[in-house]
């Protein structure tokens, strides 16, 4: 089964909360945690881990053979992304950064073997243990690379493949169809918003898209006294989600953050927010020991 | 000029040193300001925007979509959608719409012509304001679940460029969205430099060097600020890959309670807090953009 922690906008500490909670939630199950937010994963940094088992991510991109090829056009016609340009006689061009290795247009070209398979780099995944007791899957994206959801596609299935008991994602900030990506098939989206205007307006947002794709969501309010919490209260009420925690503001938090020592493990008083946060999850889902 | 303001992720402070920064050169400089961050926009929240003066809905976004009396159920599409967005529910073959790329390929591969079709739905708005410190803004909302569109950036930008023909305006100044896709692409291609926001966090120098080697496609030359200065005394390793790198660093500002403060009240924290010491390292850095970046 699978849960997700989302937050509207990035730096709502959406990271620190994923990897506290999945330390706390190894105590109930078997787990590992997939960081899809593939243009700024951080997840690796947080847990002191450096990215291991790397794995490129190629797709598809087509090649012409310039001898086979008859200058039909249907190439560049089919092409949604308008990445094949064609000269005035027809002569189909690649514009490499817009295409999306859908391979569309090899699928239409009536020429055999005019649109060669060529391949192109676009990030790489990782499979990373980590001191904590669970495996860490990351989704990179190539810097100039415009495509997130091949790699987040990719990076899931690779932590899928690994058949624990739990896979915990970690989505990246927004409500783009790359979030969704990460998001569907989860059993439970946890939220992570912030009490400020701006927290609340993107909070709003994740609600939405977690109402429309059919999965109850919990909200945690982090920094918490830099706000209106009761307004947060407002919003998840409106998408019937409930605020499981809120997490003050907390110089121990930085500092652990700083140290490169989950705050989960540590003797100051927010853990005892975290492993709260964790006995709800365990609690929604009913399992683990 | 075109000028970008860039993080690689979120959270570091863009949004409120973009904000603080154009509430600055405001009497000095006419220019258009463009919020980038389709995903999450919210330079209008921080300026304060109340309405919208012109709103365009943008259609160009595609989802497929399966009849299901004429699918024969024989699940090649399914097989050969690139990104997985074809499930089986209750025996019926059903496109998620909230990750189909729209790239059509189910449809070419469909042996029952007609069952599969790719059809028009709305990405997203584009809408203006004249904001009340008298600059215009531009700015775009994603539809929830749409692909994260470079073409939302690229047509607030060719908006933003047409007023700055109509109002003789001499600037755009675009606040990037976060992470390094296509937004960020979008934004910072074609623009003349770029300014780096990061805060002295591993993560943080990890995304602003990722957000680098973006400006540095481009053949661009970048700027930092560097926010939260004094928020992790020991790391110097920001500062280091800056010199390296031989990135000018044009100002530094120290972590203040009167930004989060600012930002419940809806306003650039120099204006609301003109006597923080962050106001004084902001005015600091508006000086050296006078000087250096729009002389
Ligand atoms: S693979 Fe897809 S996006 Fe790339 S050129 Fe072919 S049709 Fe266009
Ligand atoms: S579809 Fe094939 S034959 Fe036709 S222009 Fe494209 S590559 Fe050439
Ligand atoms: S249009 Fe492309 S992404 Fe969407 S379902 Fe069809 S094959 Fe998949
Ligand atoms: S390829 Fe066409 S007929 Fe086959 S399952 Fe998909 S929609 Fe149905």
């Amino acid at each position: 089964m699978q849960i997700a922690v989302s937050g509207g906008k990035g730096g709502t500490g959406k990271s620190t909360i994923a990897i506290n909670l999945a330390i706390a939630l190894r105590e109930h199950y078997d787990l590992v945690l997939a960081d899809l937010d593939v243009e700024a994963p951080n997840d690796h940094l947080l847990l002191g881990v450096e990215l291991a088992n790397e794995e490129p991510v190629e797709l598809f991109m087509p090649r012409f053979d310039y001898q086979k090829c008859t200058r039909c056009r249907k190439c560049a016609e089919v092409c949604e992304e308008h990445a094949i340009i064609t000269m005035r006689d027809g002569t189909p061009f690649l514009m490499p950064n817009l295409c999306s290795g859908c391979a569309a247009c090899e699928i239409v070209c009536p020429v055999p073997g005019a649109i060669l398979p060529g391949k192109k780099l676009m990030g790489h995944t990782y499979l990373t243990e980590t001191p904590y007791g669970f495996p860490l899957v990351t989704g990179r994206l190539l810097e100039g690379e415009e495509r997130a959801m091949p790699i987040v596609s990719r990076a899931k299935k690779r932590a899928q493949g690994l058949e624990k008991e739990l896979l915990m994602v970690d989505t990246a900030a927004g409500t783009s169809n790359t979030v969704s990506k990460a998001l569907e098939d989860s059993r439970l989206i946890i939220a992570v918003t912030e009490p400020t205007p701006l927290g609340i307006h993107d909070g709003e947002l994740i609600l939405k898209l977690a109402k429309l794709m059919e999965v109850p969501a919990m909200v945690v309010v982090n920094r918490s006294d830099l706000g209106d919490v009761a307004k947060v209260r407002e919003i998840a009420e409106k998408y019937g989600a409930e605020v499981i925690a809120e997490i003050p503001y907390s110089e121990n938090i930085i500092r652990s953050y700083v140290e490169g020592k989950p705050i989960v493990l540590t003797d100051y008083p927010e853990a005892g927010l975290f492993r709260e946060i964790a006995s709800r999850v365990v609690e929604f889902l009913g399992g683990g020991e | 000029m075109q000028l970008v303001i860039a993080s690689g992720k979120g959270g570091v402070g863009k949004s409120t040193v973009t904000a603080s920064l154009l509430y600055l050169l405001k009497d000095e400089y006419r220019f258009v300001a463009v919020d980038a961050d389709a995903d999450a926009p919210n330079l209008d929240l921080l300026l304060g925007v109340e309405h919208w003066e012109e709103e365009r809905e943008l259609v160009g976004a595609k989802v497929a979509r399966i009849n299901t009396e004429s699918c024969i159920r024989c699940g090649i599409c399914q097989e050969r959608c690139p990104y997985d967005c074809i499930k089986v529910i209750d025996g019926d073959y059903v496109v998620s719409e909230l990750t189909c790329e729209g790239c059509n390929v189910c449809g070419l591969v469909c042996p029952v012509p007609g069952t599969i079709t790719l059809e028009e739905v709305r990405s997203g708005v584009v809408r203006k304001t004249t904001t009340r410190y008298g600059f215009p803004l531009i700015s775009a909302q994603l539809d929830v679940g749409r692909p994260n569109s470079g073409k939302l950036v690229t047509e607030e930008k060719e908006w933003a460029k047409k007023l700055m023909g109509e109002l003789g305006l001499k600037h755009m100044v675009v606040d990037s969205a976060a992470g390094i896709g296509c937004q960020v692409i979008a934004s910072i291609g074609g623009a003349d430099l770029t300014i780096l926001v990061a805060e002295p966090t591993p993560a943080s120098l990890s995304d602003v060097q990722r957000a680098y080697k973006v400006v540095q496609h481009f053949r661009q030359p970048a700027y930092l600020i560097i926010n939260k200065a004094d928020f992790n005394p020991g790391f110097m390793a920001l500062r280091e890959w800056a010199e390296a790198e031989g990135i000018p660093i044009l100002g530094e500002i120290p972590y203040d309670r009167a930004i989060p403060r600012s930002m419940s009240m809806l306003k650039p924290f120099v204006e609301a807090f003109p006597d923080s010491k962050a106001a004084d390292a902001m005015r600091e850095i508006a000086e050296r953009v006078r000087e250096e970046i729009l002389r």
